[in-house]
């Protein structure tokens, strides 16, 4: 088999296929579809893909109809992959992704040295947009709206829920020890320390574990009374087991996504257990509808798609911010970098006007300033919202 | 003092676990001279199957272990037959190991394929219940592993000295050639071998699943330790597997509450390379010298 | 002489053994390699190449621990994290990658050594383990030092442009970079692989203790290897950070891409120079192409059918695909001749020199086993041109003794001294002391070089004189034509008889033309032929002014060779004296002749 004349032939080929769809706009979608992100990358890239028919539907962007170009982003070396291939290949106008944040800080220098806009849609890590980068908009929440709205959540609501001064609570900061954990876990004990909290534990622990009794332990002996997890599935149904066993009961815990969101969580560790957990996220399903308009429109026209109801809030996130992207370009002239640049500065979306409630306006290093996360309950089984009040759809419980 | 000895319980209940997953490696390790890096997909496939037979047929997860112990021995077996044994006259042994890792990847996969990323939860059928000793609380299930362990250790132990196949398969692990002369089938006794570890697993799959989150990587968090264990006690010691696991139990426990979480790992494995690099016969086993150059 | 036609089999000498036609099919291969992205200029199809060049370069320099030195390291991956690193944290603070990268291969170098030294005692997967367990040592601990690594966030570089800091606008650049460190890591090996450097990693890879008896350093041969790995290594990880322009420790110190480093080496063809390459020309565009087509299938196929392909190559390609093409296109097919019948008969030298005095003194040699006493107080001496032979009934310690005179067993208490050339005495202590004084031995155990040619398992012999390849192979030719094993020069070892594996031992001390030679059991095993043939060239060996002690069982040869006999018994010398007088001592045929004597005569 001769390499050369494979690629060959498979670069022929694209290049048949993509003159056959000439009056087509594309876009890349990166995302991890294969690997152990799989599962979530696919969910991302699915409200991308619902945004992509709704747009095609009321007649595409300035006249052309949408096509997405699938790129798939297992590691960073392949994503820097993908991204070449998708700039180079397929001239792509965009790329939108990418759920994890170290792919897309990957491909999103590539995406900047090609000068082709890059929009983030779901990675939370900082340096997404840290980095100075002319072309790369984030339009989700990120790191540190999550760790504020935690420390909010604690100063504003829980204190008083069960009878404290915020200042005399004692906090635990637990995070599994990679990218997401880390930079989460830093914002915490940065805004506690603003807030005047009191943090008396702060520890992280690789997500690849079977044990985490002597972190019960250690919370438990410096008579913690809020817990903040920052974790992924397994390490959460540990913790909250491991926990309850040990006879641990905090005043309160509260999760920072990942696994806290999930359902086979609250069915792992057992809905009397999960209780009154709470976890800050995305917007997921269960909120009151006048903060979110066309949150309903966006279930209906994924479970038409997929066959299912959406498996996390990662698919509704996308949704919003590509779909707002794509028509903000849709208001312009010609799909050049500089033009879709332009065209993404000057958005202006308010609050409560997108499906997952937050507004849109890129403020510095392109972050969407209006981005934010709720604040969920588990109550009955069920991920309910509960802050901030415009969006809750029932009160915060506190146990007695 | 008191937090002290919860430490001190929970290290011993870590250590229970990784014993009884450790202990069919040891055999499989000592006696096939292989190193398995599917060990843990095996552990991953046991806990698929206890969580299958739990929940489609509302069995309690203890009794699986009579389904899941047999049909784990076919999988060692075939395992050695299909993928071992080809390559036990290859010329070096690196190939044995690829073949383990390949094996692991595929098997990772085909879970994720069949049961998708998410996780399974065995029900626990009462295993969760915290039991109170002294100041320290400990799960009934956690009990019942460490129980469970001792006598796998005991009964193996048993098997392997008083059995006539037993013998063989000690025969075998200390000279394969003379084993070969005296007319013990070679091959036969390594696909046994290799189906009893794999069994023991499955006895293993049936005790962790109702207290552990079951996914396809779960076999990922347990196979490193496994090995240390394995090379910790000496290797194809039993006993030695049940004492380092309790080692290694303790390690990670004490490191874990009085150095820091993220650096049990450190830990765990500086105690195995110490071992290693100072003792590499394991700290149980003086018959067989790893380093010992033969002129 | 019957023979003499023999001598006109001896093949053409070869003067390397990488020869000019496969050096220019690699050279064209490359050079296609190279040209295939530019003459395309396509990004994606360059990022493509880079990524199979930065594979085979990785895959390339674990081969010189992996394959020639048979270290099989997973933990690569460490000096790859550790030279991206270094350049990323250089590069921050305003020094080029170009400088950082040979920082990184420092620090490689020194941590390689460091963790490599304690770990050679572990053979096979014990050293796999070990290098596991390093690599996740280093990866938790680039997650827990956050101020100097960054944590698990990772570290970005500047995007600063131009070739000072290799970080490019423009994919060509790149590409050439990663084409010059492959090249560089391939030669490097081809350069390991034809030197003496090369032969002594293989043979300690394939046994060990000869490998010692021959001289060979086995641990600083496989320092220097794993040294030379870990600083190629480490170039091509700070390529790769300046290329990938962002690194986090579970990229950088991940075992998935250490097995994958090893596994590309191993597909294309374990310890061959080009094998590294192939393999990774083969699985990078494969793995690339099946993702494509089953990643979108369903959640996991592909890493399953990975997996399956994996195991599947294993098993029906042990030998990787360098070995299948070499099948089709007939290399190194080992030559069977009548290896009994045609032996060369060695030519005697016109007079023996005198015996001399003591050359070699041993002194109450003493060694337990586990409570078990082996030799008890063995006290004797060699003398300058005399054979000694050392009898006795199996296990009465001859060959602990042997042992103890070459260095492989350290006595209890005792002695061994040695007489050197300059006339003064010496008391070697390792095999290599006593290789370098000219003490030489064979193994009771034939110990042959098995994956090399019979040619190749003198040299490791010859290079003890030699450190030229050709002058090597010049003494090792001569060697082998003087043990008749000329006709078998380019076959494999292990395709020998045993009456040929015991004469390539002896041809294999011959080539380092020892003072004094040790043989154990030269004679056991092969015919009556045979055993005259080997009677015969002991006595030239004597005649040529070399010692010899030979533990033998053959009656025949002991008395016929032997100038003075020592009888050992259950560890201690029982009897001492000329051939003829010791047979008939009444304790030495109570202890032993009583039933070895009649076997001997049948």
């Amino acid at each position: 088999m001769n390499l050369s004349y494979l690629l060959k032939t498979t670069v022929a080929a694209i290049v048949l296929s993509a003159t056959a769809a000439h009056a087509d706009v594309k876009f890349g979608a990166l995302y991890p579809f294969s690997g152990q992100l799989a599962l979530l990358g696919e969910e991302s890239a699915r409200g991308l893909e619902i945004a992509v028919d709704e747009i095609n539907a009321a007649g595409g962007i300035q006249g052309e109809k949408v096509v997405l170009v699938r790129g798939d982003a297992v590691d960073n070396n392949q994503a820097i992959g993908e991204a070449r291939r998708l700039i180079s290949l397929e001239q792509v106008a965009a790329i939108f992704g990418t759920y994890s944040s170290a792919r897309s800080i990957a491909a999103s220098q590539v995406a900047e040295l090609s000068d082709i806009p890059y929009f983030e849609l779901g990675a939370v890590a900082d340096e997404v947009t840290g980095r100075g980068l002319k072309y790369l908009f984030r339009t989700n929440p990120y790191a540190a709206d999550m760790g504020k709205m935690i420390v909010d959540m604690v100063a504003d609501k829980i204190a008083p829920g069960i009878g404290k001064k915020p200042e005399e609570l004692k906090i635990g900061i637990i995070y599994e020890d990679s990218s997401y954990g880390t930079s989460v876990s830093t914002h915490q004990a940065n805004y506690a320390k603003e807030k005047g909290l009191n943090v008396v534990v702060s520890s992280g622990y690789p997500a690849a574990t079977v044990d985490m009794s002597s972190l019960v332990l250690e919370l438990k002996q410096a008579g913690v009374d809020v817990v903040l997890q920052t974790s992924y599935q397994n390490d959460s149904v540990l913790f909250l087991q491991q926990a309850n066993e040990a006879g641990y009961k905090p005043a309160a815990v509260i999760g920072g996504g990942g696994g806290y969101s999930m359902q086979p969580t609250a069915d792992a560790v057992g809905h009397d257990v999960i209780d009154g957990v709470l976890d800050v996220d995305f917007t997921q399903y269960l909120v009151n509808t006048k903060a979110t308009p066309g949150l309903e429109a966006f279930i209906e026209a994924y479970k038409a798609k997929y066959g299912s109801a959406p498996r996390s809030g990662h698919s509704l996130n996308n949704y919003v911010g590509a779909k707002a992207i794509l028509k903000a370009i849709g208001k312009t002239e010609g799909f050049e970098p500089d033009t879709i640049v332009e065209a993404v500065k000057v958005m202006d979306i308010p609050d409560g006007a997108t499906a997952a409630g937050y507004g849109i306006k890129f403020g510095e290093n392109n972050q969407n300033e209006r981005a934010a996360m709720m604040g969920m309950q588990w109550q009955g089984g069920k991920l309910v919202t509960v802050y901030p009040d415009a969006a809750a759809t029932a009160p915060m419980q506190f146990a007695d | 003092m008191d937090t002290f000895l919860q430490v001190l319980a929970s290290g011993l209940m870590l250590g229970a676990l990784f014993a009884i997953v450790s202990i069919g490696l040891t055999l499989i390790f000592g006696i096939v001279k292989v190193v398995n890096f599917a060990h843990g997909e095996f552990l991953m496939i046991g806990m698929y199957l206890v969580y299958l037979i739990t929940a489609k047929l509302g069995l309690h997860p203890l009794v699986t272990v009579v389904a899941v112990a047999p049909l784990l021995f076919l999988v060692g077996v075939a395992t050695q037959r299909l993928i071992i044994q080809p390559l036990m006259s290859a010329r070096d042994d690196h190939i044995q190991i690829f073949a383990t890792v390949g094996l692991s990847t595929a098997l990772i996969n085909l879970a994720l394929l069949i049961f998708g990323a998410d996780i399974a939860n065995t029900p626990p059928g009462g295993l969760r219940m915290p039991i109170q000793i002294g100041p320290a609380r400990v799960l009934l299930g956690q009990v019942i592993i460490l129980l469970a362990s001792a006598a796998l250790v005991i009964g193996l132990q048993l098997f392997l000295q008083r059995t006539q196949t037993g013998r063989a398969i000690r025969a075998v692990a200390q000279n394969r050639a003379a084993a070969q002369l005296m007319g013990i089938n070679v091959n036969r006794i390594y696909m046994l071998a290799f189906g009893i570890g794999a069994a023991c697993v499955g006895f293993a799959a049936a005790m962790v699943a109702p207290l552990y989150p079951t996914s396809p990587t779960i076999g990922t968090y347990f196979v490193l330790t496994a090995f240390v264990v394995v090379v910790l006690g000496g290797l194809g010691s039993i006993g030695g597997a049940f004492a380092g696991a309790m080692i290694i139990g303790l390690i990670d426990s004490f490191a874990g509450f009085y150095i820091g979480s993220d650096l049990r790992e450190v830990a765990v494995f500086g105690v195995f390379l110490l071992i290693l690099i100072l003792k590499p016969s394991g700290l149980f086993s003086e018959r067989l010298n790893l380093s010992h150059v033969s002129p | 002489m019957t023979d003499t036609t023999l001598d006109n089999t001896i093949p053409a000498p070869r003067t390397s053994s990488f020869p000019l036609k496969k050096a220019a099919a690699l050279g064209a291969l490359l050079l296609a390699l190279l040209a295939a992205p530019i003459a395309i200029g396509d990004q994606f199809v360059a990022h493509i190449f880079i990524t199979i060049f930065i594979f085979a370069g990785l895959s390339t320099a674990w081969n010189i621990v992996g394959g020639y030195a048979g270290q099989l390291s997973l933990g690569h991956a460490i000096f790859y994290g550790i030279g991206a690193y270094a350049g990323v944290m250089l590069m921050n603070i305003g020094i080029s990658p170009w400088l950082g990268m040979f920082a990184g291969a420092a620090v490689s170098v020194v941590v390689a050594v460091a963790i490599s030294y304690p770990c050679f005692r572990l053979r096979g997967p014990f050293f796999s383990l070990a290098t596991i367990a390093f690599l996740e040592v280093f990866r938790v601990l680039a997650l827990h030092f956050r101020e100097l690594t960054g944590g698990a966030t990772g570290l970005m570089i500047p995007l600063k442009f131009g070739w000072e800091w290799m970080v490019f606008r423009d994919r060509t650049p790149a590409l050439l970079i990663a084409f010059g460190m492959l090249v560089l890591a391939l030669a490097v090996a081809w350069w390991i692989r034809s030197h003496r450097l090369g032969f002594y990693l293989v043979a300690t890879r394939e046994r060990q203790s000869a490998a010692q008896a021959a001289g060979v350093n086995t641990v600083k041969v496989r320092l220097i290897a794993v040294s030379a790995s870990a600083a190629l290594t480490a170039f091509i990880g700070t390529f790769h950070a300046m290329y990938l322009t962002f690194i986090e420790p579970a990229a950088m110190f991940s075992l998935t891409m250490s097995i994958q480093i090893a596994m590309f080496a191993l597909i294309g063809g374990l310890g061959t120079v080009v094998g590294p390459l192939v393999g990774a020309l083969f699985l990078v565009p494969l793995s690339e192409l099946a993702r494509g087509w089953l990643g979108a299938q369903a959640l996991g196929l592909h890493g399953f059918v990975y997996g399956v392909v994996l195991v599947l190559v294993v098993l029906f390609m042990p030998n990787g695909v360098i070995g299948i093409l070499g099948r089709y296109f007939g290399s190194a097919v080992p030559e069977r001749g009548t290896q009994s019948a045609s032996v060369t008969a060695a030519p005697r030298a016109a007079e023996r020199p005198p015996i001399g005095n003591d050359i070699l003194v041993a002194e109450h040699l003493d060694k337990h086993f586990a409570g078990l006493h082996v030799t008890n107080d063995v006290s004797f001496s060699l003398k300058e041109g005399e054979v000694l032979g050392l009898i006795g009934p199996n296990g009465a310690g001859k060959t602990t003794v042997f042992n103890m005179l070459s260095g492989f067993l350290k006595p209890d208490s005792g002695s061994v001294r040695v007489r050197a050339e300059d006339g003064s005495w010496r008391a070697p202590l390792t095999p290599g002391d006593f290789a370098a004084i000219g003490v030489g031995r064979t193994f009771q155990v034939v110990q042959p070089f098995a994956a090399m040619t019979v040619e190749e398992n003198i040299m490791v012999g010859a290079f003890h004189r030699h450190s030229d390849v050709n002058d090597a192979r010049e003494a090792a030719r001569e060697t082998a034509f003087r043990m008749g094993l000329a006709p078998w020069l380019h076959a494999e070892a292990k395709g020998l008889t045993i009456g040929g594996l015991k004469r390539l031992e002896v041809a294999r001390v011959m080539a380092m033309k020892p003072r004094i030679l040790l043989l154990d059991e030269v004679m056991a095993g092969i015919n009556q032929t045979d055993v005259r043939r080997a009677i015969d060239l002991m006595l030239f060996i004597r005649d040529s002014g070399v010692s010899i002690i030979a533990i033998e069982h053959v009656m025949q040869a002991v008395m016929s060779l032997s100038d003075r006999v020592v009888v050992l018994n259950s560890g201690q010398i029982i009897a001492e004296g000329k051939p003829q007088n010791v047979v008939r001592d009444p304790q030495v045929i109570e202890a032993y002749l009583g039933k070895e004597f009649t076997h001997a005569q049948a």
